[in-house]
């Protein structure tokens, strides 16, 4: 009875309906003959007679139906529709792909159109609401990627050569690596040395008021820096450094590259990390501090033992907010020279190329999307008394 | 035995104790009880020195509390307060075993003990010892909570309205345990409250606080008989107060061996108090009851003249 009355899920068939509509009207694929030349659009109906598109349409729109009377064999179905489309997708790129570019082409870029990267977005949504409607654990819902993951990785490695985004990969694939080691190597050295130097200046608050007011307004005002200009103010005194202290400059210190990056970078990590610290350590019960204190723990015990352990999930949510910014900022940092994937989205935007700024965009999401994931899921494992 | 002499606390300009003089008997259980703010609980926290005070002396069998390092202090006190205070990162064991571990117990020794007071407190070991805080119930939590402070079988134990956010019915329950425990175990306990009920169920001696100072401190019938003032007579419930003297009182101390007459037809167990036994008169509109035992075995027999004429011993 509950279950047939349920009303419809509007969230899970607008979304559907959307993603129908982008898929069937905006161009899906582009194909250049080569690099320099633009690409000639075309929408999914206009490949291979359309009947692909179309049929994977069908489904779609049976979501939607689903959806208006929304029971869980019904959203159980959805959510293998819409997995089966997810690991179609790359599929359907990939047929495409061989249809237009013809052998007469070997310079042939495709470049992947509006209605793709709406449909891949729109089905993640639908895929989020899902699992949320099913209540499935955060776990279960990364398996639900993986026909996803697989289709591409198929794809990637089989059929895509030449898919423009892929060109571009090849082009500098020991760039593209090294990139993806300089960033990685950027933001674990930002984030590690904010948590310590978060970590003692959150010490010395506790204990005086002073340090607190004057350290939470410094932090606050350089967070109101635009990071462009906090690089151009770095540039002055860093390379004066470089040129006096020969140990520094023996590190490379100097105005540009990674140490104003890396200053750059510490710099606003610190006000996250230092207010989930702090509130952190402050919040916990007040109770269970005067418990520990009444049953007659030393002063390092009860920090050890109670106000530690129950602090940590929240200072680990402060090292994944700041992970995840400094993940996305490092991307500027490749404008004063300190390398990174930043360096191939200025590199495209310099010579229009959009697909190399993608060769750097997408990595740089895929990464924050990853560390967001995975310290999520440890700060989960942490809460108290976690193990339910 | 605990002992204030004129003790003072002041908070900035405002003087939240105002030299108190008390004497805490040792295995007595006195109860501190007052409106909020009237100093109780600053009072409790002295004791253990989780608040120092300006003026006067806290003595702990003859010894100052500030002759002792404050930590060895607190772990030969147990410590219950309201909220239960449980780590709720750890189990309901390791909650327990917390004082012994602090004292550096041998883990044998303390897992014996942790199970021997789960056992005492009414928690089977093998259901609760691997619980977490967050999956107990207010009166289980409390529970915990209270063989946490008995963990390291401490003399004194001080409790910070324990059962202040029960509900009524658990409220009543874990009173009934704390009186049973305290009549085998003999601790001196300091218990701070502001339900007065409780106070006059579970306490030796009840000392009334009121803006910082002692009003008035003796036995629950002395405060009942004789109010010092006002305000502590309205605290005891002003026309209530019949009541809860009666309250006080058992039938079986008090009721007449079966006479010749017929068995009265209304029933009232011997343990139940004299306020019961006048409510069930009220109730069925009689004067006379039959007093019966745990089996429902008449044993004697209550009558209203009795009744009243019941004076506490």
């Amino acid at each position: 009875m509950g279950e047939t009355r349920q009303s419809p899920n509007w969230v899970l068939s607008s979304l559907m309906l959307a993603a129908t509509a982008a898929w069937l009207t905006l161009d899906a694929v582009s194909v250049a003959p080569n690099r320099i030349v633009p690409g000639t659009p075309y929408a999914a109906l206009e490949v291979v007679g359309g009947w692909p598109a179309l049929l994977m349409a069908v489904p779609m729109l049976a979501v939607v139906v689903l959806a208006w009377r929304p029971n869980r064999k019904g959203l159980t179905l959805s959510l293998g529709v819409v997995m089966a489309l997810l690991a179609l997708l790359p599929l359907w790129l990939a047929a495409a792909t061989a249809v237009l570019v013809t052998p007469d082409m070997p310079q042939a870029r495709v470049g992947i159109g509006s209605a793709l990267w709406l449909l891949l977005f729109l089905l993640l949504l639908v895929l989020i609401e899902l699992r949320t409607r099913l209540g499935m654990s955060r776990a279960l819902g990364w398996l639900l990627l993986v026909p996803m993951l697989l289709g591409w990785w198929l794809a990637l490695s089989l059929w895509l050569e030449p898919l423009a985004l892929l060109r571009e990969y090849h082009a500098r694939s020991d760039q593209f690596a090294s990139a993806v080691q300089q960033h990685l190597a950027l933001v674990g050295a930002a984030v590690g040395a904010s948590l310590v130097v978060a970590s003692l200046l959150v010490l010395a608050m506790r204990r005086h008021t002073g340090v607190r007011r004057v350290g939470f307004g410094v932090l606050n005002f350089l967070q109101t820096i635009p990071s462009l200009a906090l690089f151009g103010l770095l540039l002055a005194p860093l390379a004066w450094l470089g040129a006096r202290v020969d140990w520094l400059a023996a590190l490379g210190v100097s105005g540009i590259g990674w140490a104003p990056a890396f200053l750059a970078l510490l710099g606003y990590s610190l006000l996250p990390m230092v207010r989930n610290i702090f509130v952190a350590l402050e919040e916990v019960d007040p109770a269970v501090i005067e418990s520990a204190r009444g049953m007659g723990m030393a002063r390092r015990q009860v920090f050890l033992q109670v106000r530690l352990p129950l602090a940590l999930p929240v200072v680990l949510e402060g090292v994944r907010i700041t992970t995840v910014q400094a993940i996305g900022l490092t991307a500027v940092a490749a404008l004063i020279g300190a390398g990174g994937l930043g360096t191939f989205i200025f590199q495209g935007l310099g010579q229009a190329a959009m697909d190399m700024v993608l060769l750097g965009a997408l990595p740089i999401i895929g990464l924050a999307l990853v560390a967001d994931a995975l310290i999520g899921a440890l700060s989960e494992r942490l809460r108290p008394g976690g193990a339910a | 035995m605990i002992e204030l002499f004129d003790v003072t606390k002041r908070f900035g300009d405002e003087t939240a104790v105002d030299g108190i003089s008390l004497r805490v008997e040792k295995g007595e259980l006195c109860a501190l009880v007052g409106t909020s703010g009237c100093g109780k609980s600053t009072t409790l926290r002295m004791i253990n020195r989780l608040i120092e005070h300006d003026g006067g002396e806290i003595h702990l069998d003859g010894q100052p509390v500030r002759s002792f390092d404050e930590v060895a202090l607190r772990r030969r006190i147990g410590y219950v307060i309201q909220s239960t205070g449980l780590f709720p990162h750890w189990t309901v064991a390791r909650n327990i075993g917390l004082v012994p571990r602090l004292l550096k117990w041998p883990k044998g020794k303390v897992r014996d003990r942790v199970e021997e007071l789960m056992q005492l407190l009414g928690l089977p070991v093998a259901e609760f010892a691997d619980k977490y805080p967050r999956q107990l119930s207010g009166g289980q939590a409390q529970r915990v909570g209270v063989a946490r402070a008995l963990a390291a079988d401490p003399d004194i134990l001080l409790m910070d309205e324990p059962f202040g956010a029960l509900d009524p019915i658990t409220r009543a329950t874990l009173q009934d345990e704390l009186r049973v425990l305290q009549a085998r175990l003999h601790k001196t306990v300091v218990f701070v409250t502001h339900d007065m009920d409780e106070a006059l169920a579970l306490a030796d001696r009840l000392v009334v606080m009121h803006q910082g100072r002692i009003v008035q401190q003796g036995s629950p019938v002395e405060l009942l008989r004789e109010p010092a003032n006002p305000f502590v007579e309205s605290l005891l419930g002003g026309m209530d107060r019949g009541l809860k003297e009666a309250a006080l009182i058992q039938v079986s101390e008090h009721m007449l061996p079966l006479g010749p007459r017929l068995l009265a037809s209304e029933r009232i167990p011997y343990g139940a108090s004299l306020s019961q036994a006048l409510s069930v008169m009220l109730w069925h509109r009689v004067d006379r009851l039959t007093v019966v035992d745990e089996e429902d075995i008449p044993i004697g027999e209550l009558s209203l003249r009795r009744l009243l004429g019941a004076k506490v011993p």
